[in-house]
């Protein structure tokens, strides 16, 4: 009997799957996705590379001039994210100061070429 | 008749994981069955003693992709009781809810997994339809539908925004009616109840032999849950029962599971309705002082034991991870014996079995007998001569 209620409820409704690529799931705010890099506001602390799991954050030299509280720092490095290593796992944007590091609320192009950096 | 070994796995169309069943029949019946276990070994346990404690989260969390919560909370469970760190009890509630969240879905996943089985695939459509409104909840709140990442040492990574805990309440009514109706339907069904009712029976006594935890051991009358027996996370503040049954068999099981399906909704509930204003994390040391400890927890598919041991520094200085299935592996083998044939399916899936999970040793050189230990250059040398053999790069 459950099973019929159920089977003449389905028949009044929609579909519970969606016509991907045409429709798209609602992406929530929360969502960890492709991770990208803020070069304005990065201090080149290199917490970020000491935090991640994967190693998949190296610095690469990037002088540059950085204002951080109050102070104009002088800047040298920058990290460097391989994507196709990445598993968005979201150390780096917790333990980073500035929030110059942060995961996008993105679900496609999160890293399926190799040679693709975030930097 | 003779007896005919019939062997199943490593590698097998019907097996989602890799496993070795060697089945001794007579006939339609099974004599003995013979277990392999240990084709995924993956050594995280070594792995996780080079690693600090922020950065071995994400790796405690992927041993297996239902219970990730599990595995990282018992983890910082025992981190933060060896520091001695009490934390807030918001983040307290956050970790139980999440965790709740995470035994629905496994239960939901399992429900499908057993009808799909015995081939009721409409069942195990509906179930898993359903279980997408838990992914979804446990997406908004944490970001991620398997690995949450919530956890840190000394509380939680992400704090819940009202309209996250009002989204997830407005769910838990249409959950809770479907439950009931799952409820109706393991009860009505003929197609269910005969494929369910008297299969793989297991006594109380068999039960407490074999050392079965979880679901499996409840359903034979065994009354012990580790959230209210050694209660920790905002378990001893929520009202909620153990469930127990005395069928003993796949269809107690199966009652037990759906019954903590409703528990986990109320629990999830309760809650969301009353969890404390505050904040969600304090800041812990960095450095564990020496200790151990036997961190228990009880997961989706039974007691899950974290053995931890810290040696002053920012790294376990040993980890061990017993998963519930090795604890119920042995009543599976047990249960099968005597049983046609066609039970096997869903005697085993009844446990719920995760084996990547329950990987913790490689057997190497077998029919040698020789124990020894081989070095990790050993081991690449030998992997070489076996891609060269292949045809690898």
């Amino acid at each position: 009997m459950s099973v019929l209620v159920e089977m003449f409820r389905n028949l009044l409704t929609m579909p519970s799957t969606i016509l991907y690529p045409g429709e798209r799931v609602p992406i929530p705010d929360k969502f960890r996705g492709r991770i990208a890099v803020s070069d304005e506001i990065c201090i080149g602390c290199s917490k970020c590379s000491l935090v991640c799991s994967v190693q998949c954050i190296s610095m690469v030299d990037s002088p540059r001039e950085i204002r951080f509280k109050d102070k104009i720092l002088l800047r040298k490095k920058k990290p460097a994210v391989k994507l196709f290593k990445c598993i968005r796992c979201g150390l780096c944007e917790r333990h980073c100061p500035t929030g110059a590091i942060y995961l996008k609320n993105e679900l496609s192009d999160s890293g399926t070429d190799k040679e693709v950096i975030a930097a | 008749m003779p007896e005919v070994t019939v062997p199943i796995g490593p590698h097998h169309p019907a097996l989602k994981e890799p496993v070795n069943f060697k089945v001794i029949a007579d006939g339609e019946k099974i004599v003995r069955l013979e277990l392999d276990l240990s084709y995924s070994h993956r050594g995280i346990e070594k792995a996780a003693e080079q690693r600090d404690f922020i950065r071995v989260l994400p790796l405690l969390e992927r041993v297996c992709g239902i219970c990730s919560h599990s595995h990282s909370t018992v983890f910082v469970k025992g981190i933060e009781e060896i520091m001695q760190v009490e934390i807030p009890p918001r983040a307290q509630y956050i970790r139980t809810i999440i965790a709740e969240l995470e035994r629905m879905h496994s239960h939901l996943l399992w429900l499908g997994v057993a009808a799909h089985e015995i081939g009721f695939n409409t069942l195990f459509m509906w179930t898993w339809r359903d279980r997408e409104l838990v992914q979804d909840t446990l997406e908004e709140m944490s970001g991620n539908r398997v690995h949450y990442g919530m956890n840190e040492v000394g509380g939680v990574r992400c704090d819940l925004a009202p309209h996250q805990v009002s989204a997830a309440l407005e769910r838990l009514p249409f959950l809770e009616e479907r439950i009931h109706q799952y409820t109706d339907m393991v009860n009505d069904q003929q197609t269910m109840l005969l494929r369910f009712k008297g299969v793989g029976k297991l006594s109380r006594e068999e039960v407490l032999n074999y050392g079965a935890v979880g679901p499996t051991a409840r359903a034979s009358g065994v009354d012990y849950d580790v959230r209210r027996d050694d209660p920790y996370l905002a378990y001893a503040d929520v009202p909620w029962n153990v469930v127990t049954d005395t069928n003993g068999d796949v269809y107690g099981r199966t009652c037990v599971r759906i019954g903590e399906l409703h528990e986990s909704v109320n629990i999830v509930r309760y809650c969301l309705e009353n969890i404390p204003e505050g904040p969600v994390r304090i800041n812990a040391p960095k450095i564990a002082p020496d200790g151990e400890i036997m961190s228990r927890y009880e997961a989706p598919r039974g007691e899950l034991v974290h053995f931890i041991r810290t040696n002053g520094t920012n790294k376990v200085e040993r980890i061990d991870i017993r998963t519930p299935t090795l604890a119920n592996w042995t009543s599976v083998a047990m249960c099968l014996v005597n049983k046609n044939l066609a039970d096997i399916p869903v005697i085993v899936a009844a446990i719920d079995p995760c084996l990547s999970c329950t990987s913790r040793i490689t057997l190497i050189n077998t029919p040698g007998g020789k124990p020894g230990i081989i070095t990790f250059d050993e081991l690449r040398k030998r992997r070489q001569i076996s891609d060269k053999g292949r045809g690898l790069p």
